[in-house]
């Protein structure tokens, strides 16, 4: 009966259209009240989900994301791409996806990544005669590779979300061929439908080019292997080494790039702050909600009940699976990694599932919830940088979800691919 | 007229708030730059910088939330909402906004309640008290009910992102 009414509040406030951040705070206080525990011990749990030293590096994350965008990194990490492969079918279809990864491995949100490359490369691309729907296809998917690819935000929700357990440094090692795996499902993807339409592709700009807009790009790329390199090594923290990007990427957009201006500084502080804002009450809210499944024993019921459903091992993964992209499609990430992880890491765990691989599968999972309606944050921001409507997108986003789908499959059944390179190094 | 006060309010609110978050975001940033360079290059560990950054983290996040609500930067599920007819939907914004409102009320009691109880305790390499730690809830909790009460009172529309 308790869980009715916690689930029962939940989907009827968020179905209504209330923040989910309010919605999760909502339905803590309503089930609390239910059974008579005071109300305070919400926000309790809610300042102590939001009192972890490991969050402070989010806002930094978030911020240095934020100064390439605006500081004029995130076109020179286009360029490269574009010498690289835009001479080849669909070239700039290639070019989005590569991209991804290289913006991506570096700001580490997704929305950040679809704001940024989508709003250079879609004007590109539909002038170059793409449609505007491929071109937003492959934005909004290649976006979500920037969780997987270290250095992610989303890794430290999980490390922490996880209890601690769970090493950073391990996580953005997992992460690294699962990105490339899925960068490559997705290139495969936008080069088919690219042959099937008959896109262009423009003349290779020689060995030179390439060479040079490496260089060009390098002091930007030069800030994940910060973020990446600190962390590794164990000299810095994640928190120290993303204060340490930030501080770069002030530096090199204001004396090396000169591209910085002062307005842009402020708007991208600014912008750094709502996002940071709205990641951090929610998981605050959702430490709440969380605390309350826990104390319901949510998490034993439903090992209880799949077991009922089936004793196999890949069944069951699958099942998960399916229960977090179906989650996915109407939450966004923050929460549902607060929420879920504590629920089905001990059940994977169980089925002699790494909490490493777990993570990225986590990963990759709710990163496909980005892209999917009802409420999918990074296909929103792409729709609104081409202007197009989400329903002419989702009409032909299918090979690019099934590329996401199969990365996804890949990471959950073959463990060597997340788990061979942080084995390797500890 | 009292709304005309409200929005006015609430506009210098949220304009000087989302300044002050900014700032506590840069002052963050070099509050972390400290404590690297105070490690590797002067051999002295500042011991008060990482709660100090925490303490200042949970202050500006919470105003940037309430901010938040007057600006509706918050996700949440729209697609149902935006399907019904205008009547209905905007009963169910008044609703909305009345359970976020709400949900700032809880937050100034229960917050404050917090801030109250451990006034006394001292947190250790700051030397403020605890209680000051808990203050950044109800003080968001006051704005969240002023802009809620600016939207059930004004509408929503007109007010969404003017500063920017």
């Amino acid at each position: 009966m308790i869980l009715i009414v916690l689930f029962g509040t939940f989907f009827v406030l968020l179905i209504l259209g209330v923040p989910v951040a309010f919605t999760l705070g909502l339905s803590s206080l309503v089930t609390v009240m239910y059974m008579d525990i005071p109300p305070l011990v919400v926000f309790q749990r809610m300042a102590a989900g939001m009192n972890v030293f490991a969050l402070m590096a989010i806002p930094f994350f978030i911020y240095a994301g934020e100064l390439m965008l605006h500081g004029g990194i995130a076109d020179r990490l286009v360029r490269l791409a574009g010498a690289a492969v835009g001479h080849l079918r669909g070239g700039l279809g290639l070019v989005n996806v590569m991209s991804s990864m290289l913006f991506g491995g570096i700001s580490g949100s997704a929305v950040a990544d679809a704001s940024a490359l989508g709003s250079t490369l879609i004007p590109i691309m539909k002038r170059k005669g793409y449609d505007a729907d491929y071109a937003v296809n492959v934005t909004v998917t290649s976006a979500t590779i920037g969780l997987t690819v270290p250095p992610s935000h989303n890794m430290i929700i999980y490390s922490i979300a996880a209890g601690g357990t769970v090493s950073v440094a391990s996580l953005f090692l997992a992460g690294f061929v699962p990105g490339i795996l899925t960068g490559i499902c997705l290139m495969v993807a936008a080069y088919v439908v690219a042959v099937k339409r008959g896109y262009p592709r423009d003349d290779f700009p020689g060995f030179a080019v390439c060479v040079r807009t490496f260089f060009e790009a390098l002091p930007g790329l030069i800030t994940a292997v910060i973020i990446i390199g600190g962390v590794l090594s164990g000299i810095f923290t994640a928190t120290e080494s993303s204060a340490i990007a930030v501080i770069y990427a002030i530096l090199v957009t204001v004396f090396f790039y000169r591209s910085l201006s002062l307005e842009a500084f402020v708007t991208a502080t600014k912008n750094a702050v709502k996002t940071t804002a709205i990641v951090l009450l929610v998981i605050g809210t959702a430490a709440a909600f969380g605390w309350l499944l826990a104390l319901n024993q949510v998490p034993a019921r439903l090992f209880e009940m799949l077991q009922s459903i089936s004793d196999n091992k890949y069944v069951l993964l699958l099942i998960i699976n399916i229960i977090l992209l179906f989650l996915g499609t109407f939450m966004d990430m923050s929460p549902l990694i607060v929420i879920t992880t504590p629920i089905f890491l001990p059940i994977v765990m169980k089925l002699g599932m790494d909490p490493v691989q777990f993570g990225i599968v986590l990963m990759i999972n709710l990163g496909i919830g980005l892209v999917t309606p009802p409420v999918g944050s990074v296909l929103f921001v792409g729709c609104a940088v081409a202007k197009i409507k989400i329903e002419e997108t989702v009409k032909t986003i299918w090979p690019f979800y099934l590329a996401l789908l199969a990365a996804l499959l890949l990471a959950t059944y073959i463990p060597a691919i997340t788990m061979t390179l942080p084995r390797l190094f500890q | 007229m009292a709304s005309n006060f409200l929005v006015a309010l609430n506009g210098h609110l949220s304009k000087w708030g989302l300044w002050l978050s900014a700032g506590g975001l840069v002052l963050m940033t070099v509050i972390i730059g400290w404590q690297i360079w105070g490690r590797y290059v002067l051999n002295d560990t500042p011991i008060w910088s990482e709660r100090l950054s925490l303490f200042l983290m949970n202050y500006y996040i919470l105003f940037a939330a309430a901010i938040g609500v007057r600006e509706k930067f918050h996700l949440g599920l729209e697609f149902f909402k935006n399907a019904l007819p205008v009547r209905v939907r905007r009963v169910i914004e008044l609703m909305i906004n009345l359970l976020v409102g709400s949900f700032g009320v809880a937050m100034v009691w229960y917050g404050g309640q917090m801030a109250v109880s451990t006034w006394t305790h001292v947190i250790p390499t700051l030397g403020l008290p605890t209680g000051t730690s808990y203050l950044p809830f109800p003080i968001a909790g006051v704005l969240i009910i002023l802009f809620s009460v600016q939207h059930i009172l004004v509408g929503t529309e007109e007010t969404e992102e003017e500063d920017q």
